[in-house]
This record gives structure tokens, C-alpha cells and sequence, in this order.
């Protein structure tokens, strides 16, 4: 059984998703964050909401 | 999660040495207060978490497991103190060891090291929720709103969805300042070119119009429309030295600083005597600044927990939740200071935004200074630029704002003295040169126009990009919340069906149709319950305290189903349902083997007759339950078992402490003449209140045996087995001839003045008390399993036997 806070983070992803104020590679970074560390840094979300839409290639 | 198999405790808290067989099952310890039942549980939380709960928390300041987790004997030698338990990993199918050594508490020895196992029993460390004890129970119940939302928060692990949501508000403020410099940043290039365009507003028909004047006097096409990709000065050969100069857009740029100076006084002043009001507000108020100072201190410590440790003292806390629980309890108390941080930042970010216009400004003239050789004023006006473009970095701090609490009050812009002079020089100068010829006019003029678009679209391409980063962030945290709130509220409405269940199978005599209402909002948990159909009320407000203390570990049992799950297998129940009642316990029993057949409760209570409600019940048996009966500071809890106690009266009268041989004596003769009269159904008068005293036990105890040795020959006669006979006649001989049931009416087990007498015995003369008791203890044992006789079945019994089947006495005679 997942754990409440992997519930919440999955809930989260996909009304995400749904919404389509965010794009996939930001919300797949979100993911990644998420699944990694325990301790969410304000720093790191703000490099993945900077990220140019579509990815960092430029 | 795990079972407990079996658990050796040594020199912790009050327990000398001790082993205990658990067998994966339910587990009840019973014993008088001050018997070292919560020992127990202390040992087993702490080899498990390595944390003791009881030292952890409010009103337990100064204590701590380094310095109070071993036998108070011991506390120089921790390493003496340690427990080891045996237990099985449901999830791996495994077994395992923790040896865990007060000393160092962090680092148990598992056995076997493997991945899955260290993980699985890491988890269980991060859950001091496994133990709960009348303290945690009254946290959930009668606390304030506030309070019950972050201790409920707390067991489901809530904190850290609330660390994330904070993170993504950081973000989102973060992006939002990054957004508004951007946008400042737009709006000052913008000017710097419309000033150059002289147009008013940035169409693109009026910018063509303005430039296609100037390429047509030079010869060049037109250009017919404003791309991304268009080039105001196309067509100007590159090659040609022509000076970086226009004279009227320079003389724009002169006057346009020169006008926007006379404001400079007042520009954004109001924002700036704002923050100087604010500031002296908090000199004012040593709480208020204080407050303020931790909560930038605290909050920059909270983002820099990675452990047990305290980034901000080194002070070493039981584990990291501990701390961050610690420093969040902080950060919530300084709520009125945090409001006047967000007011004093955004008016930092005001005047940031202002000092970004100033520098567009300055940009222009400083380049005009330099194109005209006044190296000096490019000077000065290079160190005002880099001196604002600091200046952002403090206004987005409180630190940096209390820094320049002078320069605020003096004028935060700091006009340079020698601006308002290189100023008038300069511009002078320009107005002095000769006019440019039209075409070099227009040259310079398209040039120019071109370098200010750029500026311009690029102002603009990193403004478009800050404002999706900080849209993108603040999507992110609206969905978070929204998310939130609908998980929290359906955990909500979970945990308030299942505890209303719960609570009803406890009380479905009185209250079967008991609801309760959880509700959540801003931080806070409501918490209501039905009071006989009168409404609801909070807790406490009509219910007994019986009954709070069943509301409580209803909740316990809701949230620990909610936050584990299927993998809910074990619990620490620290005497919580001392004061509900009997016909409630039942039901108690009843729900725990009903609603969590696969978890494992060590239930302690200090209630005896409760420890005998949990085996007629059916939650434990014989072998699944302990009672101490007593604890002193030498041997630690003292167990209720014929095989060790002999022993333990024999060592303390060997030191020639003969009180403690009694009071040892004492309390066996209580156990065994309880155990005795329940397992031979001698006739005893009813007590309600089931505090049997040992004169009214033992003797009718005796009185049993003597009737059902008897019953036994008779039958055996009845039968014609002579080996039947012998063995009833021989047993029903050695209780009759036995000292102790000889000298039982003498010594007549008066509580209030035997059991004085014998603490006064010499070491001689108390001996042979404890040898007529041994001896008349062993009528009532099996010589082969030595375990206590019973009858069955209990209710018209037609045989005596033991655990073995040795003893097998018939006691129903043949029908004449």
C-alpha cells in the first residue's frame, strides 16, 4: 500500500497533467523530484519552473 | 512492519534483565503500578526506534535516552543497557535481530544485514506512533483544534507533505520576484526606446513610421512591417566608422534623467518610510523582533535539517523528526511576525522595481558620457549602477532590509554628489556640439532605435519566460492545495468512519448509534462527537473520562489503520484502557481480534482483572501473558511464575533481605491462588470490584482441591482402578499433611498484619515459612510438566488434569 505522502504526490502529477498549465518534461522532472527526495528544496522546483517549455535544448 | 518473536532486555530503564517470549502474538503484561510493565514497552519502542517516548516530548525536558535509558545503576555504563529482540517480517517472510546498545542508539546490530531487512526495520524506526500511552491519547482528545491537527498531522506523517507545500509557496514567491524585476526591467527598456522613437505608445506602425522617415532621407527601403527577424538599420553599411552618437536622442536621454532626477527625493519614498515604520515597530517590540529573528533563523535552520543534529546549535535531538517537529512548533508561533515579513519584502520588491527604472535611465547617459570622453561621470554613474543593482539583493531579505535602515532613512537611492553637476557638464556639452548633419542624424538615430528594440525583445523574452516559470509554479501550488485538501479530506472522512465504527462495537449498549464529525480547516481539526442524539459536542464535554479514553484509542486505531494499512502488525498499548470499564473491555477485546486479526498488540495494565478479561476473552492465553508482581530497584520487575520465584526468595534471603523474600512470597500466593480458583473453580464470593483478598482465595482454594481429590477416589473405586485411587489418595494425603495448609488457617494470609510480620521475620524463622509453601504449592502441580492442575471442563468437571496428561483423574464416578 503506497504511503499517504505517495498518494498525494501521485494525485498531484496527474491533476497536473490534466490541466495542461504544465508541460510533460517539467511534470516528469516534478516526478523524479518527488520520488527522490523526502525533503523538497524551494531551489530545486525553482530550476525545474524555469526550465525553457519543451526541455533545456536549446 | 513486523511481529515480535522474543525480547531480552538488559540494565534498561527499570529492568535488570529480562526475557520474554512473544510468540508473534497478542501480549498482555500485567502489574501493580510501579512494576515495570512500561519498562517493558520502553525496552521494546526503544530496540525497535531507538527513541523511549516517555523521554521524548512536552514536559520531559532535561531528559534524555543517553542519560536515562539505562537502569538508574548503570547510567555510567550504557553499554550495559541494550536490548535485543527477535522479530518476523511479514512483508519478507523473514526473521531477524536487533541488538540495539543504549550508547548508541542509532546504530543497531541487524542480523541478517540484509537490504530488504535493514529497510523494513529503518521504516519502523521512523514510527514512534507503534507505542501509544494514556499521554498520546489525551493529545488527540482534548487538546485545542490546533494542537489536534499537527499531533494527528504528526502519526500520519503529514509534516513532510507540509515541507513540500511549503517548498512549492517558496518557489512560487520566488518566481514571482524574479517576475516583477523582469517586468520592471521591460517597462524601463520600453521607455528608453519610445524616448529614442519619440513616440508614445509602442505600436508598430508609429515605430515604422518613425524609422522609415529616417531610411528614407538615407536612401534605404522601407520597412513594411515589424518582424522578429527585422533590422531597423539594414541596409547601413557596417564597415563605415560612424560615432555610436545621436545628438537629440541623447539630448532626450540627458533631459529625461534631468527631469526624472527632480523626483528622486520622493521616489518611492512612501514604500521606504513604510519599512522604516515597520522596523521601528519591531525595535520597539524586543518580542516581536526577536520572533522575527527566529523565524528567518529557524526557517533557514528547517532547510538545512539533514539529521538528527541541529544545523543551527549542533544540539544532538533523538532523530530528525523530532527536530523538524521542534523547529515547525517554532516557525507556527511567530505568525504576526511572519505577516510583517511578507509586508516588509513587498515593499522591498517595490522599491527594487523602482530602482530598476533608475538604472534604464542611467544606462543611456552613461554611454553618452562615455562617447563624449567624460570618463569621470561614466564613472561615477558605472559605481551608482552596480550600487542599485546591489541594492536588489538586500531589499529581498529582512536582514538586508534592517542593513539599510540609514541609507532609507537618508534616501535609499543615494544620489551620487557629483551627479546632479556631471550631469549639467554633460548635458551642456551635447547641447553645445554642433548639430549633426541629417544623414549622420538619421544613421546614429537608426542605430540606436536598433539597440533599443534588442534591449527591448530581450527585456521581453526574459520577462515571457519569467512570467511561465512563475505560472508554472503557481499552477503547481493552487494543484497542490487543491489535492491537499481533497486527500486530507477524504483521510478525514476514512478515519471518521472507521473510528465511529470502532467506538460503536465498544459501546453498542449505550451507544450504538454514536457518529462523530472530524473537520477540517486553516490548520485546524475539529473534532466532534454525538452525545446520546443531543447533538455534537467536543469530546470532553459530556462524555466520562472512561469513555474519552476509549475515544482515543478508537482514534489511534483509525489513523494507524489509515497510515499503514494492511501492514498495520503491531502496536504498543501502554496502559490506555485503565479506566473503561468491564462490560466495555469485552467489546474492546472483541474489536481488536475482530478488526486486526493480523496485528500484534503488547497490551499492559496494571489491572488484573482486565489481564483476566483479555484471557476469557479469548485476545490472549496463559502463554501469552506475563504478571509482575512487584519491581524493586535491585531486581527489577519480579515475575509471577513458580519457576523462577523460588529462586528469587532463596537470593534475597541469602543477602539476608527477608522483607523483599515476602513481599515476593506474598504476591506469589496472590497469583497462584487467583490462577488456582479460576483454573479449579473453587467456590469464592463474588467480589464486583474483583479484588480478591489471598485469605479469601487460598483457603477455598485448598478447601477445592481437598473435595475434587476426594471426588477423584471415589470415582476411581466407582471404577475399580486401584492405580487411580492411590494417585487421588496420595495427593489428597500430601495437601492435608502439608505445613503450609496445616499452618494456612494460622497463618491466615491477614494482608494487614501478616504480611507486616513476616517482613519482621529473621532470616531462620521466615525459612520454613517459604519451604510449607512450596511444598503446598507442589500439591498442585503436575510432577512431570510441573504445570497447575485444572478441572474440565469448568463448568460440571469430570476430570482433573495437567498440561501433559499425566494427571488424568476421572472424577465422575460409574452410574449404579
Amino acid at each position: 500500500m503506497a504511503t499517504l505522502q505517495q498518494q498525494l504526490a501521485e494525485k498531484f502529477l496527474e491533476k497536473l497533467a490534466e490541466s495542461k498549465q504544465v508541460d510533460t518534461e517539467k511534470i516528469e522532472q516534478l516526478r523524479l523530484l518527488l520520488r527522490d527526495s523526502k525533503k523538497v528544496k524551494a531551489d530545486d522546483l525553482v530550476k525545474i519552473f524555469s526550465l525553457p517549455a519543451g526541455g533545456d535544448v536549446a | 512492519m513486523i511481529k515480535l518473536k522474543s525480547a531480552h532486555i538488559e540494565e534498561v530503564r527499570g529492568i535488570r534483565k529480562v526475557d520474554i517470549d512473544f510468540q508473534k502474538g497478542t501480549f498482555s503484561i500485567s502489574g501493580p503500578n510501579g512494576s515495570g510493565k512500561s519498562g517493558v514497552i520502553d525496552a521494546i519502542e526503544f530496540g525497535l526506534t531507538g527513541q523511549i517516548g516517555r523521554l521524548t516530548g512536552r514536559g520531559t525536558k532535561g531528559l534524555s535516552v543517553a542519560e536515562h535509558g539505562p537502569h538508574v545503576d548503570k547510567t555510567k555504563f550504557p553499554d550495559a543497557a541494550f536490548v535485543e529482540l527477535q522479530v518476523f517480517l511479514p512483508g519478507l517472510n523473514k526473521s531477524a535481530t536487533i541488538l540495539r546498545k543504549v550508547s548508541s542508539p542509532t546504530k543497531p546490530k541487524i542480523v541478517p544485514a540484509d537490504d530488504d531487512v535493514k529497510a523494513a526495520l529503518a521504516e519502523i524506526a521512523e514510527h514512534p506512533e507503534i507505542t501509544l500511552s494514556r499521554r498520546e491519547i489525551l493529545r488527540f482528545i482534548l487538546v485545542e483544534p490546533t494542537k489536534r491537527s499537527e499531533e494527528i498531522q504528526a502519526i500520519l506523517k503529514l509534516d513532510e507533505i507540509g515541507q513540500t507545500r511549503g517548498a512549492l509557496n517558496t518557489a512560487q514567491n520566488k518566481l514571482q520576484t524574479v517576475q516583477r524585476t523582469a517586468m520592471a526591467q521591460v517597462q524601463s527598456s520600453r521607455d528608453a526606446l519610445l524616448r529614442h522613437l519619440q513616440i508614445s505608445t509602442l505600436r508598430s506602425e508609429d515605430l515604422l513610421e518613425a524609422v522609415n522617415k529616417r531610411r528614407k532621407l538615407l536612401g534605404l527601403p522601407e520597412i513594411p512591417e515589424l518582424t522578429a527577424d527585422s533590422k531597423l538599420d539594414s541596409g547601413l553599411s557596417a564597415s563605415i566608422n560612424r560615432p555610436d552618437f545621436n545628438k537629440q536622442s541623447a539630448t532626450r536621454d540627458l533631459h529625461a534623467l534631468s527631469d526624472s532626477a527632480k523626483s528622486f527625493p520622493d521616489l518611492a519614498k512612501a514604500d521606504a518610510d513604510s519599512i522604516l515604520s515597520d522596523l521601528a515597530k519591531l525595535e520597539a517590540d524586543p518580542a516581536l523582533l526577536a520572533a522575527l529573528q527566529r523565524h528567518s533563523f529557524i526557517q533557514k535552520g528547517l532547510e538545512l535539517v539533514d539529521g538528527p543534529e541541529c544545523p543551527l546549535c549542533d544540539k544532538p535531538w533523538e532523530n530528525e523528526q523530532h527536530l523538524r517537529d521542534h523547529l515547525n512548533r517554532k516557525l507556527a508561533k511567530s505568525a504576526e511576525a511572519q505577516k510583517l515579513q511578507e509586508a516588509l519584502l513587498q515593499k522591498g520588491t517595490a522599491i527594487a522595481q523602482a530602482g530598476i527604472r533608475v538604472i534604464g535611465l542611467l544606462g543611456p547617459v552613461q554611454k553618452i558620457a562615455e562617447a563624449q570622453g567624460d570618463t569621470g561621470f561614466a564613472q561615477v554613474l558605472t559605481i551608482w549602477k552596480t550600487d542599485l543593482d546591489g541594492l536588489k539583493i538586500s531589499l529581498t531579505t529582512v536582514d538586508g532590509l534592517t542593513g539599510l535602515k540609514d541609507r532609507l532613512t537618508t534616501g535609499w537611492l543615494a544620489t551620487p554628489g557629483a551627479f546632479a553637476k556631471g550631469l549639467q557638464d554633460l548635458t551642456e556639452n551635447v547641447i553645445s556640439k554642433p548639430d549633426q548633419t541629417a544623414a549622420l542624424d538619421a544613421q546614429t538615430f537608426l542605430t540606436t532605435a536598433q539597440l533599443r528594440l534588442s534591449d527591448y525583445r530581450e527585456a521581453m523574452r526574459k520577462n515571457k519566460a519569467a512570467e511561465i516559470a512563475y505560472a508554472t509554479a503557481k499552477a503547481a501550488y493552487d494543484t497542490y492545495c487543491v489535492v491537499l485538501e481533497e486527500q486530507l479530506n477524504a483521510l478525514y472522512d476514512e478515519v471518521e468512519k472507521d473510528f465511529s465504527a470502532f467506538y460503536r462495537s465498544v459501546n453498542q449498549d449505550d451507544e450504538s448509534a454514536f457518529t462523530a464529525k472530524l473537520t477540517p480547516s486553516e490548520g485546524k481539526l475539529e473534532f466532534e462527537v454525538n452525545f446520546y442524539d443531543r447533538g455534537l459536542f467536543p469530546p470532553a464535554a459530556y462524555h466520562s473520562e472512561g469513555h474519552q479514553d476509549g475515544m482515543g484509542v478508537c482514534l489511534y486505531l483509525a489513523l494507524m489503520k489509515r497510515l499503514f494499512g494492511d501492514r498495520f502488525t503491531f502496536a504498543l498499548l501502554d496502559d490506555v484502557v485503565m479506566s473503561v470499564d468491564a462490560g466495555h473491555r469485552y467489546q474492546f477485546c472483541k474489536l481488536l481480534k475482530t478488526q486486526f486479526p493480523n496485528t500484534q498488540f503488547i497490551i499492559t495494565t496494571h489491572d488484573r482483572l482486565w489481564a483476566e478479561q483479555m484471557k476469557s476473552a479469548g485476545l490472549v492465553t496463559r502463554k501469552t501473558s506475563l504478571s509482575f508482581h512487584g519491581w524493586t530497584v535491585d531486581t527489577g520487575p519480579l515475575v509471577e511464575s513458580d519457576e523462577e520465584i523460588w529462586g528469587e526468595i532463596d537470593s534475597s534471603l541469602a543477602k539476608g533481605k527477608v522483607e523483599v523474600g515476602a513481599a515476593a512470597l506474598r504476591h506469589h500466593l496472590e497469583y497462584v491462588s487467583r490462577l488456582l480458583a479460576d483454573q479449579l473453580g473453587a467456590p469464592i464470593a463474588f467480589r464486583a470490584d474483583g479484588n480478591y483478598e489471598l485469605g479469601e482465595l487460598l483457603p477455598n482454594v485448598l478447601k477445592r482441591m481437598r473435595e475434587l481429590c476426594g471426588k477423584a477416589s471415589d470415582a476411581a473405586q466407582s471404577w475399580g482402578s486401584v492405580a487411580d485411587q492411590e494417585a487421588a489418595t496420595k495427593r489428597k494425603t500430601a495437601l492435608s499433611t502439608s505445613s503450609g495448609a496445616v499452618n494456612v488457617e494460622q497463618w491466615a494470609v491477614n494482608k494487614a498484619v501478616h504480611y507486616n510480620e513476616w517482613a519482621n521475620f529473621g532470616k531462620k524463622d521466615f525459612e520454613p515459612v517459604v519451604a510449607a509453601f512450596k511444598d503446598l504449592l507442589g500439591c498442585f502441580r503436575c510432577e512431570g510438566c510441573e504445570s497447575w492442575l485444572y478441572v474440565t471442563p469448568r463448568t460440571n468437571p469430570e476430570s482433573l488434569r495437567c498440561a501433559c496428561n499425566k494427571v488424568g483423574l476421572n472424577l465422575k464416578p460409574k452410574a449404579k
